[in-house]
């Protein structure tokens, strides 16, 4: 398919509460396609997290369109959005959200048992997926037992465990410090490099900004930069050079 | 998403909290155990009614002498109210009755070899075994020419049989009674106790003109202790009632607006009145097994509530990653399930050790039937879908973005 994985037009959100209308969203459009990494920047009540709501099918639009793989997510109900959200989109939160009373394992196959997947199954999928980001060794603890960046390596196995094309990340190393950021960040590069998944993360770092390839910045609910994350970071930090090793060019 | 896992997940949510779950659980182990303890005391109670008429044979009715006045009362006015032999012989050949038995009754020492025992000897005529549905297992029961002879015979039932011709056949063989010689020539079949407190099993039968001959030894020998008798079944109990009444009065020569000197006890009134006892007892146990599992069942709908509050941002997490609002409401709706079914299982055990308790204690055998258990459990699983329904559907309409920004 040459369609855009993403594909974003003059969506409009509006909160109501009560008789007050309280617009965050105004007319975003937006494109992503296939094997694209692509950082959201703003402060805060830009709408970024708003954004990435919709984009992960959790919250609705309230007008426009949003093609996701070439579906159109605001005509489905609930059930065939929970069938979007498990087979199309993995998430990764910036307080990773595991299941305290799950181990490892199961927390990581639980998206399969939700896809219909055998308990069996499941598992020794779960367990491929574990060995994958380095914590086979880790599948019988409580997340309460894991490192914070452990944690979000098993939000990682446990996002990508039903082999989605699209990754979408809400602050994914806001609660790490810098050297599990970079981490963190590295195996987002390189799942969007050797396995060509879609990285979508919402920030308000620079320094993890720099590791994408794209930058959205918003501001009051537009989008006021659209461009190469070299070039709007430079922008946006008065001139300072933000290239990092790594970075993409 | 299969079943074990909805069963896993419940229990891991029940483990995490255990005393919460103990105590939710309380109002249905109470609720389901007087449930299952009711089915089971009426089933038995049922059966033991049901036993009971049928050894009695049905539309029985007693005759006995006396009646509100005591004896005593009746001594003063020159009066001895008794019935005869000949009373019997009358109502034996009412038409409304299928036959009349006059008895004697008495305690007395038998003895046959060496084995000595005092019990209880009747005195009674073959009509007796009609009525009262007595059947002759081994050898044959006496007839009207052996109580016209007054003959020393006597059919046993099978516990004073194992008693004294233990491993031996009884029949012919000689049973003394007060040192009298009868000679066995039959033994009853079955056992069990009945409602006068008698068992089949230690029954000793003799023609009540032997008894009254040779045991109670009474100057009057006519007299009889109580008579027997069976209302035809196409004829109305009350209107047999009357014709006896009409016999006896007759018999008797009472003037018409003298009372009777004798009662007519109708026994199938009793039967009535200990099913009304345990209808009652039946209704007051329902009452409060279902006020149990109502407020067991509000139990669990407040603690589900709870359960579904705490978890917003399970819920949350699960929809993020593929759980769809079915799958939420079946979880929560499987842990109320669970919950009342575990709480169902500890009731019918809880009932089996009260049907355990009164078996042993009250004489009276109180079992749980496989029907009772299996009711236990349905109501228990409706119990857990009524009130656990409510809560889960409120967790299954969640939107996954509020849940995951509640703290």
């Amino acid at each position: 398919m040459n369609a855009a994985l993403i594909d974003i037009q003059h969506v409009v959100k509006t909160y109501r509460s009560g008789n007050v209308e309280t617009p965050v969203l105004h007319g975003i459009d937006l494109l992503v396609q296939r094997g694209d990494f692509v950082s959201i920047m703003g402060q805060s009540g830009s709408g970024k997290s708003t954004l990435m709501n919709i984009l992960g099918c959790l919250d609705q639009a309230s007008s426009g369109t949003y093609l996701l793989d070439g579906v159109d997510t605001l005509t489905l109900g609930r059930a065939q959005l929970a069938d979007i959200r498990n087979r199309t989109i993995g998430f990764v939160f910036q307080s990773f959200n595991l299941i305290k009373r799950m181990d490892v394992l199961e927390n990581v196959a639980l998206p399969l048992i939700y896809g219909g997947v055998g308990r069996a199954k499941a598992h020794a999928r779960a367990m491929t997926e574990l060995e994958r980001v380095g914590l086979g060794d880790f599948a019988r603890r409580t997340p309460s037992q894991l490192s914070g960046g452990q944690q979000q390596r098993v939000a990682i196995a446990r996002a990508l465990v039903t082999g989605p094309p699209l990754l979408l990340a809400d602050e994914p190393t806001g609660n790490l410090d810098t050297h599990t950021s970079d981490d963190i960040m590295r195996s987002f590069q390189q799942l969007n490099r050797e396995r060509g998944i879609t990285v979508v993360l919402v920030t308000h770092e620079a320094d993890v900004a720099a590791y994408s390839r794209r930058l959205v910045r918003l501001k009051d609910g537009h989008v006021m930069f659209d461009g190469s994350a070299q070039e709007g970071l430079q922008q946006f930090a008065g001139g300072h050079a933000m290239a990092r090793p790594g970075a993409a060019p | 998403m299969n079943l074990l896992q909805v069963l896993i997940e419940s229990l891991r949510s029940m483990a995490a909290n255990r005393l919460r779950t103990a105590l939710t659980m309380l109002g249905i182990v109470i609720g389901i155990a007087s449930v299952v303890l009711l089915l089971a005391i009426g089933d038995s109670m049922q059966r033991f009614i049901g036993g009971q008429l049928q050894m009695l044979g049905t539309n029985m009715l007693y005759v006995v002498p006396g009646a509100d006045r005591t004896s005593g009362q009746r001594a003063r006015e020159g009066k001895v109210a008794v019935l005869t032999l000949d009373d019997a012989e009358a109502l034996n050949a009412l038409p409304s009755l299928t036959g009349a038995a006059p008895a004697l009754q008495g305690g007395f020492k038998l003895s046959a070899g060496n084995e000595t025992l005092t019990s209880n000897v009747t005195g009674i005529t073959p009509a007796m075994f009609n009525i009262r549905n007595w059947k002759v297992d081994q050898g044959t029961p006496f007839g009207e020419a052996d109580v016209r002879a007054s003959a020393r015979l006597a059919v046993i039932g099978q516990k004073v049989a194992d008693q004294f011709f233990y491993r031996q056949d009884p029949l012919g063989r000689t049973l003394r009674i007060e040192n009298v010689a009868f000679q066995v020539i039959g033994v009853l079949a079955g056992e069990g106790r009945q409602t006068d407190g008698t068992d089949l099993s230690e029954l000793v039968l003799v023609p009540i003109t032997a008894a009254s001959a040779n045991l109670v030894k009474t100057p009057f020998p006519q007299n009889v202790h109580y008579v027997a008798a069976q209302g035809r079944s196409t004829v109305a109990l009350p209107e047999a009632v009357e014709d006896i009444k009409e016999v006896l009065r007759s018999r008797h020569h009472i003037r018409f607006d003298d009372p009777d000197d004798f009662r007519v006890q109708n026994l199938s009134s009793f039967a009535d009145t200990a099913n009304k006892i345990s209808a009652g007892v039946a209704l007051l146990l329902g009452m409060i097994g279902a006020i149990s599992l109502l407020v067991g069942g509000i139990g669990i709908m407040n603690i589900m509530l709870v359960s579904v509050t705490e978890r917003t941002r399970e819920i949350g997490i699960r929809m993020a990653i593929g759980a769809r609002p079915s799958h939420v409401l079946l979880q929560f709706l499987a842990e109320a399930v669970v919950i009342c079914l575990a709480g169902g299982l500890v009731g019918i055990a809880l009932a089996a050790g009260g049907a355990a308790l009164i078996t042993k204690f009250a004489d009276f055998d109180v079992y749980l039937t496989l029907s009772a258990v299996i009711v236990a459990c349905g109501f228990s699983t409706v119990v857990g879908i009524f009130f656990g329904f409510y809560p889960a559907r409120r967790a299954s309409r969640l939107l996954p973005v509020d849940c995951l920004r509640y703290e």
